[in-house]
């Protein structure tokens, strides 16, 4: 039995690595990894990613789901990496009641959140400055 | 092409609401809005004898009502068993796929006669149920589970196109101060006052004076931050409602009306599900795609356009919506906005009706819900709100999710 690639990519994250694919036809490069490209559908093949990148956009959910009813307010960002794919994740290392110290365009680094999700505990994509 | 013509011969509504409809169900919505379009057909119409199939919208019925299959229960539910029926969903476009399912089985010849329609009963679950069962239409695994909601997925392609074009939220409060107002012109809008009547009622509640829409909009803790920079007054309602239309071939149209609308025009647009996938985030793709062949079948460029619904589900997706529309140009929204073109009585009106700001967002039953708005005020019974040039060519544009998912129909006298 083979891995699925969801399951390899959430492997990698709770080890705390943040894990791609590139697309053998185009160079594209998403997260998390996948089978086939969601560009041009070319075959891919599975990349580790250093990480490091921009941030593209950012919000804080003052009003959460359910889940995360705790947590709230926190910071979502669209992180560009420097391997070129965009990924959302936790923005920490701010205070989300003063957004305006966020800047878009500042550099980040991943960083794996592990966060209580009911019962369990999980691991998501986050950065920091 | 269409190889067929396919002609909208009857229209009908529900109210939208978060009050009204406490006591009913979807399928009792469907059947109050099908009651009102057989009223709307000139000549008559007997839903029994005279459709052949119905095709029905209905985004997360399994978390309101507890129940799928929605299409033959439908059908049970206006008389129209043995009739095909099927439901169809593409989130808050689903009613648009139901749309497109009517029009490709009438312009194929299959059908003469389809009734379309679509549904939300929301109001059935609290509101973080509901904030649930609407990130069912983002990505689950990269999206919903890093913590997003809609607001906040609006919210980061509001910032991003803040930052491109050096915009304010400030600017973007002209769409719900514009919406609220053709709300308040419109007996089925879920709000039907302004911004600047609601600040007087908050106002006097707090002892507080705001000096103009704007102000209230700023400075009232009423308006709270619900994903930053988006507020209470940029985010669409709860609803619930249904709409109705019945579509007839161009040899069965004219036993129902001498006057239908005709579809001029149709296209789909798809596009990434989760943001961190799309190429831009200033503009939506699958809605460029819709419109382009949307304006393609139909043969016609934006300028000819009399009246349009675009989908308003926050402030922000109007603008990125008049812009992917090609009413205006890229970045150039905020400055149509400032010089009321889209007003009721501006050069090209979007959302007479309210919008999703004001008339209300019953998901599914959004897309025919706007329908309904381009069928009155082409046939100019649109009463209080409607647009003062003739209104000889409208068009409906309809999101599914962040932007996924684009419908753009295009309707002529």
């Amino acid at each position: 039995m083979s891995e699925g690639h969801l399951s390899l990519f959430y492997r990698e994250l709770e080890a705390g690595r943040l894990t791609g694919s590139k697309c053998k036809a185009c160079g594209e490069v998403f997260v998390p990894s996948r089978p086939l490209c969601s560009r041009c559908g070319g075959e891919t093949e599975t990349i580790s990613l250093k990480g490091e990148g921009t941030v593209e956009s950012f919000t804080v959910i003052h009003v959460p789901p359910v889940f995360l009813k705790d947590a709230s307010p926190y910071i979502l960002a669209l992180v560009r990496l420097e391997e070129g794919a965009l990924v959302m994740g936790r923005l920490i290392g701010y205070d989300p009641n003063k957004p305006e110290e966020v800047e878009i365009g500042v550099k980040v680094k991943f960083e794996a959140l592990k966060e209580k999700h009911g019962e369990k505990e999980e691991a998501i994509v986050a950065f920091k400055p | 092409m269409l190889a067929e013509g396919v002609y909208i011969v009857g229209a009908g509504m529900t109210a939208f609401s978060a009050k009204l409809h406490a006591n009913k169900t979807g399928r009792e919505l469907l059947v109050e809005a099908s009651q009102e379009a057989v009223k709307s057909v000139d000549k008559g119409i007997m839903l029994h004898k005279d459709v052949e199939a119905l095709f029905i919208g209905y985004f997360t019925p399994e978390y309101y009502e507890h129940q799928s299959h929605i299409g033959p229960l439908a059908a049970t539910w206006l008389g129209l068993t043995p009739k095909p029926a099927f439901r169809t969903e593409i989130a808050c476009a689903s009613s648009s796929a139901a749309l497109f399912a009517g029009v490709t089985a009438v312009a194929s010849g299959l059908y003469d006669v389809v009734l379309v329609a679509g549904v939300e009963k929301m109001t059935s679950l609290e509101t973080e149920r509901v904030t649930e069962a609407l990130a069912l239409a983002s990505d689950d695994l990269s999206e919903s589970k890093v913590g997003a909601t809609f607001p906040g997925l609006y919210a980061l392609l509001a910032q991003a196109y803040f930052r491109r074009y050096g915009v304010t939220w400030e600017q973007l409060q002209r769409v719900p101060i514009k919406n609220h107002y053709n709300g308040s012109l419109n007996p089925k809008a879920h709000f039907q006052q302004t911004i600047g009547q609601i600040a007087e009622k908050v106002g006097k509640k707090l002892g507080v004076q705001y000096k103009d829409e704007l102000d209230f909009l700023k400075n009232s803790p009423f308006n709270r931050v619900v994903a930053y920079p988006l507020r209470l007054f940029d985010c669409c309602p709860i609803s619930d409602g249904a709409a109705v239309a019945i579509l007839a071939s161009g040899r069965a149209a004219r036993r129902f009306t001498d006057t239908p609308l005709r579809l001029l025009g149709v296209g789909l647009g798809t596009d990434n599900v989760a943001l961190q996938d799309r190429a831009d985030l200033t503009s939506l793709v699958a809605t460029r795609n819709a419109a382009e062949a949307a304006y393609r079948t139909a043969g016609i460029s934006p300028k000819d356009l009399d009246v349009v619904e675009v989908h308003d589900c926050f402030t922000i997706a109007e603008w990125l919506a008049v812009e992917d529309l090609g009413l205006v140009g890229r970045g150039e929204a905020p400055r149509a906005y400032e010089e009321g073109l889209t007003g009721i009585e501006g050069e090209i009106p979007v959302n007479t009706d309210g919008g999703l700001k004001a008339k209300g967002h019953p998901v599914g039953a959004t897309g025919i819900g706007m329908l309904n708005e381009v069928w009155h005020q082409l046939r100019g019974t649109a009463g209080r709100r409607q647009i003062k040039n003739k209104a000889e060519i409208g068009l409906v544009h309809n999101v599914g999710g962040s932007g996924a998912s684009a419908a753009v129909f295009i309707f002529g006298r």
